[in-house]
């Protein structure tokens, strides 16, 4: 009995050694992978960090409505921030790369998933981007052109076609990343369908006087209005 | 009609006219109503010119709906008139000029060309408009042409400080401290030129680009001014122009300051090495008080100031530096009565916004366009100066703001030459 016992826990023993044997090299593998990723990212933060920096990208940021960026990171500037991301995602791509090396089912699926959802969350970071620098475009030339109107509501206007914009470019980042597709959808249309009626009843009803009062401002008798003058 | 080169174009005039001594250009559109006043203009200004002396008629028309040709045609002579075709755009129609004549770089080119064709020894061109208010400026412009040994001749119009104040508070300041030359009305429609100013002239590609089309008639007096040509003027008797249809105010400063400041860039070794400026050579002195000055509501024009203030001082301050937007915030809560803009603080204003569309620190058209509210508070402090003053006073007061212009001169060639100096209030980090 003493040597069965024996036996089972060599066996045991066996297999165990067998399993650290074969689970050994990939972490040697996936050691390897991390520190490469590891320079990898350090050297790309430095470039990163200097090409911004020549570049001026801490002074264009807020011009390219990427506010954020610079409030993330009031010491250090947008520059860094964005070096400092770079460098965690080459070491996250790093990770996957080296959980591949494992040979284990889970992790290596994991690492494909992962792979394939990144084109997703470029373009869905893409267009966060774009949409930002058009909402912040467009409700300045609204603003501006509100204001040379003399239509009061000139900052209403232009918050309201910013978050027009922005709620629109969210929805598109959001399908693109695949988070609540039909809900999200329902959501927007009704939400963007009852923003363009709630607008099209007040100008129509609720406002009408106000409107009458700008228009008439605006088409109103000779020298009533300082843009009746001949300036040029 | 503009020629849109099809098949169905009107024919070119005569391959080889006889040399003329004076050309003479009308850019028309949509000026059927006008044609008969326009055609008495042409008839009296030619036919006080010595019998022996040749001379003929350009018109080129942008297009015109309503039948202008065969009236002008009706109204100074079917065969004296030469129609000067010339390919028109589509966008030239759906981006109007401040001036209201679609495509009229095309058009003058047109114009300059055929008159520089035919050996014409001097070509005046007048605005439909002011052809149609008399003959006093065409009149004036071609003694001028004759008298005056100039290349480049503009009207001095007899207006009220009021009338054209954009004219008369930033583009005539502006034009005058960079080049140094008192060309009164820079943006005169208006004007005679030599053959030298055409041969110089005509083979630049500003003529078919889209800013030229509203920007030619100041590309025309900057490139006379800077260029070394002869200057010349000559004050035209008051008259009452048509007022047609013009775009708004906001529209009319982006493209008239986008096209100054767009040709400051073209030219800075020109007007970096200018000091001061210099008389042109004039054909008399003006005479005939102008009429009275247009009805002008200072309280609106400041509350429209102080309205923007409100709303555009983000805007304001990526572009102008602390003081100026201290100053300018002094005035937002000054009294209407009281409402004073410094010479100096619109000069560098200006400066400021001539640095901020170069380095483009926002849009050029949302900066051009933001201009508009600090302008109309220039307006106001202007009009609470001049208004109930005689012209001479008015006169006084613009030789004094273009005398704070020239003064301030420096601080723009400073910050042109050392873009880190340009640090406006909203600091980047």
């Amino acid at each position: 009995m003493w040597e069965q016992a024996n036996l089972i826990l060599r066996r045991s023993a066996d297999r165990i050694a067998d399993n650290v044997a074969d689970f050994l090299p990939g972490l040697l593998v996936l050691v390897l992978i991390l520190l490469a990723a590891l320079v990898v990212a350090v050297a790309v933060r430095l470039l990163l960090v200097r090409v911004l920096r020549g570049m001026e990208f801490d002074r264009r940021a807020e011009q390219l409505g990427l506010r954020v960026l610079v409030d993330w990171s009031p010491t250090e500037g947008a520059s860094v921030l964005v070096a400092r991301a770079s460098m965690w995602l080459i070491l996250a791509i790093g990770l996957l790369a080296g959980l591949s090396a494992l040979d284990a089912t889970m992790p290596t699926q994991f690492a494909l998933r992962v792979f394939q959802y990144l084109p997703n969350l470029f373009a869905a970071a893409v267009i966060l981007i774009v949409g930002n620098f058009v909402a912040r475009f467009v409700a300045r030339s609204v603003l501006i052109g509100a204001v040379n109107l003399q239509l009061r509501s000139a900052r209403l206007l232009s918050a309201g076609v910013r978050w027009l914009v922005l709620i629109l470019a969210w929805a598109m980042a959001l399908e693109h990343l695949g988070i609540g597709r039909q809900i999200l959808t329902l959501a927007f249309a009704i939400l963007f369908g009852g923003v363009v009626l709630a607008l099209a009843l007040a100008v129509g009803l609720g406002s009408k006087d106000m409107v009458s009062r700008s228009l008439e401002r605006q088409l109103g008798e000779p020298g009533e209005r300082p843009d009746r003058m001949t300036h040029v | 009609m503009a020629s849109t080169g099809s098949s169905s174009s009107p024919a070119r005039p005569e391959a080889d006219p006889a040399p003329a001594d004076l050309a003479v250009g009308l850019v028309t559109y949509n000026h059927a109503r006008a044609a008969e006043a326009i055609g008495q203009t042409v008839r009296t200004v030619l036919s006080a010119r010595p019998a022996a002396s040749a001379h003929r008629i350009l018109v080129a028309d942008a297009g015109s709906q309503d039948g202008t040709l065969e009236r002008l045609r009706g109204a100074i002579g079917g065969g004296e008139l030469v129609e000067v075709p010339f390919t028109a755009q589509t966008g030239d129609v759906l981006d109007l000029p401040y001036h209201g004549m679609p495509g009229r770089a095309r058009a003058l080119r047109a114009i300059l060309r055929e008159a520089a064709d035919g050996g014409a020894q001097a070509c005046v061109v007048l605005d439909a408009a002011t052809a149609a208010a008399g003959p006093a400026a065409a009149e004036a412009l071609c003694r001028a042409a004759t008298e005056l040994e100039a290349d480049f001749i503009t009207p001095r119009y007899a207006r009220h400080p009021l009338s054209g104040a954009l004219i008369h508070g930033v583009v005539y300041p502006l034009f005058r401290a960079l080049y140094g030359a008192r060309i009164r009305y820079p943006a005169a429609s208006d004007f005679a030129c030599s053959p030298r100013l055409l041969q110089a002239t005509l083979a630049d590609p500003i003529w078919e680009t889209e800013r030229g089309q509203s920007g030619i008639d100041l590309w025309l007096s900057a490139t006379a001014a800077a260029g070394g040509f002869r200057l010349g003027q000559v004050p035209v008797e008051p008259m009452a122009r048509e007022e047609r249809d013009a775009v708004d105010l906001a529209t009319t400063v982006r493209q008239i300051l986008g096209f100054l400041f767009t040709d400051m860039e073209r030219r800075v070794p020109a007007w970096q090495r200018v000091r001061g400026s210099r008389g042109v050579a004039s054909l008399g002195e003006p005479t005939g008080a102008p009429a009275g000055p247009p009805d002008v509501h200072v309280a609106q024009l400041v509350d429209s100031f102080r309205f923007g203030w409100r709303e555009l001082q983000d805007v304001w301050a990526e572009v102008l530096p602390p003081l100026a937007i201290l100053q300018w915030r002094r005035l937002a809560s000054a009294r209407p009565d009281g409402f004073r803009v410094e010479d100096a603080l619109w000069a560098r204003t200006v400066y400021d916004f001539a640095m901020g569309h170069r380095l483009r620190v926002i849009a050029r058209d949302h900066l051009l366009q933001s201009l508009a509210p600090l302008y109309l508070a220039w307006l106001a402090s202007f009009a609470g100066e001049v208004r109930q003053a005689p012209a001479a006073a008015g006169e006084e007061r613009i030789e004094r703001l273009c005398l704070a212009f020239e003064t301030e001169k420096p601080y723009l060639i400073s910050l042109w030459r050392w873009p880190e100096r340009f640090r406006p209030a909203k600091i980047r980090r």
